[in-house]
């Protein structure tokens, strides 16, 4: 039982990830989360800094909104952060927890 | 058990039915046999290299990337990543590509510059990318086809063209390496670096900034600060003068102000609106709008303009002929909607830059993927530019800037709070600069 719902909860999470995704319309935030690539690797998965792949979206936003708040010090990747509009964050995070 | 193969077939069924999406998760990421996804799905593991993504057999569409450096590798692997199916030929005279960005700590003896290569064998492998080592002739634009050397012709449904840029020629030089910009990594860096070491003591060298834009906006000024750094550790007395020919830092103002006037001081003398008319080859001296300078080394770094295909092409049509402007939704040429130009050789507000180039690539990548699958660019793209600059040989600053699309004016716009560089220079940053390459030349070649 434990697994047939982790199994479908599972399913669900890849569905909702991956049902408006396709070559004409892709994953909203994957291009914004691209940004990071240059530094943290493809799709956040190294080499470079810390690997950002694959937590949750609620982690990866909230590190990136204090950081845009400029309460992390004055770091590249403050600088980095204070680039993009709040929405935009959401949605590269989004994405970002997508890939494990 | 059961389980773990009910997760693995969703994912290959997922993969199988919605490609184009770059989300296979690590499920699909431990899919053995590529051949189980189909053509033109993402490798969901990309940066582990676990399963190679074959060329596809039955191409949905065909691009044709002129020119194998951060750009060009870059846009190449990212449409064989994001795209459904899209057959990608990367062309470009040398089988590798050298890289400019820490090349000048090659002129130090800090890195080889072995070390500054990467080739396309990872383009090949992992991404199903055709290679062809050939000089292109021609483009043409219309017909959407490229001329080799050899006379052969490929066509496509696109062109991106990442070809870099050119150096003006200097009236008088007549031999470029008896004045060396080794502004394009390779021989010419070597070169320089001999000269270097071959300096005598108390000898003055001349480093040449061209007017704006050119390539890497800070990079012949931290050149300038880890030769100064070098020649105080190496040649006693030696001189280094910085001929400028904008009127004042092109960029990172507070950091190089500081460190040519205060930390490399003793060894710097910094003249702005210096521009060169003429040389003699023979006698190491350039004749300038101030006078003429003779030095034991002349590190001459030309005024730049796209390479001459764009010209060539009919592309150059922004800068006052020099660059090629672009639409920066799908970096389209403006003069041919099925040619693309991205990176140093097209003309936006971006600087012209490796780490930016990879970015444009990423969106120039994207915007394809939508467009071959019936659909539109991105409407909201952002990039950002990112580096460090050597102020010494171990220590480093930062720069760095996020540009967001801007509707009215068509154009990317700096975002003012995401703009700017570090409060000065470290040891830790030096660190953080090998990183960042390592990251970065992975995410465009490997």
């Amino acid at each position: 039982m434990r697994h047939t719902t982790a199994v479908y909860a599972g399913m669900l999470v890849a569905a909702q990830a991956l049902v408006p995704a396709s070559a004409q319309n892709p994953p909203p935030g994957r291009l914004l989360a691209s940004n990071c690539f240059q530094c943290h690797g493809t799709n956040g998965k190294g080499p470079g800094f810390d690997d950002i792949a694959g937590e949750s979206p609620n982690e990866i936003y909230q590190k990136l909104a204090e950081m845009r708040a400029g309460r992390e010090g004055a770091g590249l990747m403050v600088k980095h952060a204070m680039g993009y509009t709040d929405a935009q964050l959401r949605q590269l995070s989004q994405w970002l927890s997508t890939q494990r | 058990m059961d389980r773990r193969k009910i997760l693995l077939s969703g994912a290959a069924l997922a993969a199988s039915t919605l490609p184009g999406c770059g989300g296979g998760g690590s499920d699909a990421g431990t899919l053995k046999n590529p051949l189980s996804a189909r053509d033109g799905a993402p490798a969901g593991d990309a940066g582990q290299a676990l399963n190679p993504l074959p060329p596809p057999s039955a191409p949905k569409a065909r691009v044709i990337v002129i020119g194998g450096g951060m750009g060009g590798a870059t846009v190449a692997k990212y449409l064989r990543l994001w795209g459904d199916a899209i057959d990608v030929t990367l062309i470009d005279s040398s089988p590798r590509y050298t890289s400019c960005i820490l090349s000048s700590l090659v002129l130090t003896g800090q890195r080889t510059l072995s070390s500054q290569v990467f080739g396309y064998g990872s383009l090949r492998s992992r991404y199903g990318i055709h290679t062809v080592i050939e000089p292109v002739t021609a483009v043409d634009p219309v017909a959407v086809s490229v001329t080799l050397k050899s006379g052969r012709v490929l066509s496509a449904d696109r062109i991106v063209m990442a070809p870099g840029v050119r150096f003006d020629s200097v009236p008088g030089l007549t031999d470029p390496n008896a004045m060396p910009h080794a502004w394009k990594a390779g021989a010419q860096t070597r070169v320089l670096a001999q000269q270097l070491a071959a300096m005598p003591a108390g000898g003055v060298a001349v480093l040449t900034v061209p007017k704006a834009p050119y390539r890497c906006p800070p990079g012949p000024y931290e050149r300038a600060c880890l030769l100064a750094d070098w020649m105080r550790r190496h040649k006693p007395r030696a001189k280094l003068l910085v001929l400028d020919a904008n009127p004042d830092f092109v960029t990172e103002v507070d950091n190089f102000t500081r460190a040519f006037m205060d930390l490399h001081g003793d060894i710097i003398e910094y003249r702005t609106g210096v521009e060169i008319d003429h040389v003699d080859t023979p006698s190491k001296t350039l004749f300038t709008n101030g006078g003429a300078v003779r030095a034991d080394v002349v590190n001459l770094i030309p005024a730049q303009r796209a390479a001459w295909l764009v010209k060539a092409t009919g592309l150059a049509n922004a800068t006052g002929g020099r660059f090629a402007a672009v639409d920066v939704l799908d970096y389209a040429s403006t003069a041919a909607p099925n040619v693309h130009v991205l990176g140093d050789a097209s003309a936006t507000t971006q600087p012209k830059a490796g780490h930016i180039a990879n970015q444009e690539a990423k969106v120039c990548a994207d915007a394809l993927s939508r467009i071959f699958a019936g659909g539109s660019p991105d409407p909201a793209p952002v990039t950002n530019s990112a580096c460090f600059s050597t102020i010494t040989m171990t220590q480093a600053s930062w720069l760095h800037a996020v540009f967001q699309y801007d509707a009215a004016s068509r154009t990317m716009v700096a975002v003012p709070a995401a703009s700017g560089a570090s409060t000065g220079w470290s040891g830790g940053h030096y660190e953080d600069m090998g990183v960042w390459f390592r990251a970065l030349m992975a995410d465009s070649f490997a």
